[in-house]
């Protein structure tokens, strides 16, 4: 433990020095008192602006701390009613094994069908099972059995869970009849005197995740969402309130050339949102126990191209836009689309096949490869360098599109 | 109260990018998400070491490769199987072990293992589940396995293809009666705040509750219109069929229009900002209800201490009538106390937005 959250901690640093380092040398380079004191005046403005600096931090981490905790696919506790048809001992080690699994709360025992279906579509119970009165027969005398299952499938995902709940749960139950000396299937077997073939036994292991945490998947793909929204809406409020009080002609009479105004423009706000981005992942690491097992270079890289793509599509929008209202309600027309199609909340995978090649333009989605592949599989550049390659591209292109964009609006 | 209507109406129609919010973006959204949200992944991608490569294994293979659910493709026996999952080549790895065909002829369980990307934890347990049907299923053929004592036969109610679309579109219907509605009609209301335009509407002989009346009304009409179009998308597009009694859905309908747009009013009379309304309403009409609605997830899975909170958002109600509409068929029965619920929440933004109406007037 101690020495991850060393490393995180030299990451972290590793991380805040390369971007000063660049941009000592960049200073250098120009050294022009004009970009020094552009740098100057965008930071104070920023700062002084209690309003966007409250905006950049607070709802970002609120929205992750909160998504993250109530959001969540696990199928637990479903509701489940049972008819027993049979009362017997078998129906009710049956009963007991249901109970005990851990995925079902059992409600109650319904004396028929009709009221177990009743409740079901009345949403009180998720699902039901029948038992039927001949099981114990059946099952005595080795002739296969077989139980109703009901099921409130609304909801697919809970439903294919639940099925797969019900049928670890019988065979189970089944194994136990088996070491209790009933086994139809041997029975059978024994009677038509065929020789018994092996089965294949399957163990799944769980790679990655043991405990199956559904949250890191939720977190990962949320952090891009984040980032990226975060960058966008900082920089669009910026330029808006900069137009919105004239102050855009006054820069353009200073000494400082076009290249260098943008640059300040640019760069202050990307280090400021370093800062929510950094709290971001440490609350995914701390909070959430993301554990971060691959490149965290990567992930810093990538987090910063995500920022980058933020700050370039808000600029965008922002020269695009008359008011700040219209900034803030064009971003109703961008983040719908983006989100959908971002496999940040579902599987990618999940989405109709002619949708995902669209996945393939959002950079929120290969944001996402990257951080699920770095943190949780422990991959690295090797494997992730095709997403992380496409954040970079979007992240040049945003960039240059705001650019040439903001230079129109200078001249 | 009825000029105010018109007023309203003929500010919103010739606002094109009002326009575009109250009807464009809500069936945009719903195209979208609508059809994007699902968490059951198919097609999966899984790849296969067969290390015993005997008629045994084969059929295995064969038996996955013919279920839908997977994507079967070889992997070297001589790499990490680890690294399939690594690299983001397969959701899982199947790894078939030498002696696989004789343990199966001599009659002794054969072990096989699956390897699973537990990154995504849900597509891990379906695939999971998945895979021990189709090695169940490969028991029963070979003859060897037998026939479990106790077996289930499972009936999906309501929705029996298990479509996905389904359930999240009429889920996104509603977010977008909840978003559009009351941005427009915050917008609205802090429009003449912020413009003092109110200050005209005092002076005026027409009441407090009249004027704003008038605006929820004009509002309510607006989320009709986008109502129809929303239903007819989910009617063509989505495939869904009214399952039972339509009357309580429409019942709720109106109360939930009422709603939204006493909600949008009274924030807007609240805030004479537009930016800050708009903020607020975001955060009641869309965060509120895409986290504590059960529209993408459980509700049930909210943790104990924040559950409770799911019980104030308006949207949560007229998501189960919905849903209950369009896929349950429960009826009366089933929700008649959740649209009392609405009616109320409706009421209380209503009374709200009124009282604060006229404070402002003794104020100004």
């Amino acid at each position: 433990m101690g020495s991850r959250v060393l490393g995180f901690g030299l990451g972290f640093v590793m991380w805040a020095l390369g971007f000063v380092s660049e941009e000592i040398s960049v200073l250098r380079r120009w050294l022009s008192p004009a970009l020094r004191a552009a740098f100057v005046k965008e930071v104070g403005q920023i700062r002084r602006d209690r309003q966007v600096v409250r905006a950049m931090i607070i709802p970002p981490l609120l929205q992750l701390l909160l998504f993250g905790t109530v959001m969540s696919p696990a199928v637990t506790d479903l509701k489940l009613g049972i008819v027993d048809g049979s009362r017997t001992p078998v129906s009710r080690d049956l009963i007991a094994a249901l109970a005990e699994s851990g995925s079902f709360r059992l409600q109650g025992i319904y004396p028929s069908a009709n009221e177990l279906g009743t409740d079901i579509s009345d949403g009180l119970l998720d699902a039901g099972i029948v038992i039927p009165s001949d099981l114990p027969r059946d099952v005595g005398r080795g002739r296969p059995a077989r139980i109703q299952v009901l099921l409130n499938a609304m909801n697919a995902n809970t439903a294919a869970v639940s099925e797969g709940y019900i049928e670890g749960i019988l065979q189970g139950f089944n194994r136990s009849l088996a070491a209790g000396g009933v086994d139809a299937g041997v029975r059978q077997v024994a009677a038509t005197g065929a020789p018994r073939r092996g089965r294949a036994v399957l163990h799944p292991a769980y790679l990655f995740n043991p405990g199956m945490v559904t949250t890191w998947f939720l977190v990962t793909g949320l952090l891009g969402q984040l980032l990226l929204m975060n960058g966008m809406i900082t920089s669009s409020a910026t330029m808006v309130r900069e137009r919105e009080a004239g102050t855009l002609e006054q820069l353009l009479m200073t000494p400082a050339r076009t290249s260098e105004i943008i640059i300040a423009k640019i760069v202050p706000p990307f280090l400021l949102l370093g800062i929510p981005g950094l709290i971001a992942l440490a609350v995914l690491r701390f909070y959430f126990q993301v554990p971060f097992r691959g490149s965290f270079t990567l992930l810093a890289v990538a987090s910063a191209a995500c920022v980058f793509c933020g700050i370039g599509l808000g600029t965008v929008v922002a020269t695009l836009t008359k008011s700040a209202q219209q900034a803030q309600l064009s971003s109703f027309f961008i983040f719908p689309p983006m989100i959908a199609l971002s496999g940040a909340l579902t599987p990618a995978e999940a989405m109709p096949a002619w949708m995902q090649p669209w996945a393939i333009v959002n950079p929120i989605y290969h944001f996402g490869e990257i951080s699920r592949g770095a943190l949780i599989r422990g991959g690295g550049f090797p494997e992730l360098w095709p997403n992380l390659a496409a954040l970079l591209i979007f992240a040049l292109v945003l960039m240059s599109v705001s650019v040439w964009r903001f230079r129109q609006q200078l001249t | 109260m009825r000029a105010q209507l018109r007023k309203e109406l003929a500010q919103v129609l010739r606002d094109r990018l009002a326009l575009a919010l109250a009807l464009l973006l809500p069936l945009l959204q719903l195209l979208l998400m609508g059809n994007a949200l699902s968490l059951i992944v198919r097609d999966l991608p899984l790849v296969v070491q067969d290390l015993d490569s005997s008629p045994a294994s084969r059929r295995l293979i064969d038996g996955f490769r013919g279920s839908l659910t997977f994507r079967v493709a070889p992997w070297p026996t001589d790499r990490q199987p680890e690294a399939a999952l690594t690299a983001g080549v397969a959701r899982g790895v199947l790894i078939i072990p030498d002696g696989f065909h004789r343990s199966v002829l001599r009659g002794v369980d054969a072990p096989v293992q699956i390897l699973v990307d537990g990154a995504d934890g849900n597509t891990a347990r379906l695939l999971a589940g998945y895979a021990g049907r189709v090695t169940a299923a490969f028991n029963v053929e070979q003859g060897a396995a037998v026939q479990p004592p106790v077996s289930a036969e499972v009936r999906f109610w309501y929705n029996p293809e298990r479509s996905s679309k389904k359930f999240y579109g009429p889920g996104i219907f509603v977010m977008g009666l909840s978003m559009f509605p009351p941005l427009l009609a915050a917008l609205g209301m802090s429009r003449e705040g912020e413009r003092k335009t109110i200050l005209q509407v005092y002076v005026s002989n027409i009441s407090a509750a009249e004027f704003l009346l008038g605006k929820v009304l004009a509002f309510m009409i607006v989320a009709f219109g986008q109502c129809l179009l929303m239903l007819a998308t989910l009617f063509i597009a989505f495939d869904v069929r009214l399952a039972g009694d339509p009357v309580p859905f429409l019942i709720a309908t109106v109360l939930y229009a009422f709603c939204t747009a006493s909600f949008g009013s009274m924030i807007g009379a609240a805030i004479p900002s537009q930016v800050a309304a708009m903020q607020a309403v975001m955060m009641g009409g869309f965060l509120l209800v895409f986290m504590l609605s059960g529209l993408i997830f459980p509700l049930a899975n909210i943790p104990d201490g924040l559950r409770w909170l799911s019980n104030l958002v308006w949207a949560r109600y007229y998501i189960e009538i919905v849903r209950d509409a369009f896929l349950q068929g429960g009826g009366w029965s089933a929700v008649w106390y959740k649209v009392l619920i609405i009616g109320g929440i409706g009421g209380v933004f209503f009374g709200l937005g009124w009282r604060r109406l006229r404070r402002m007037q003794l104020e100004h």
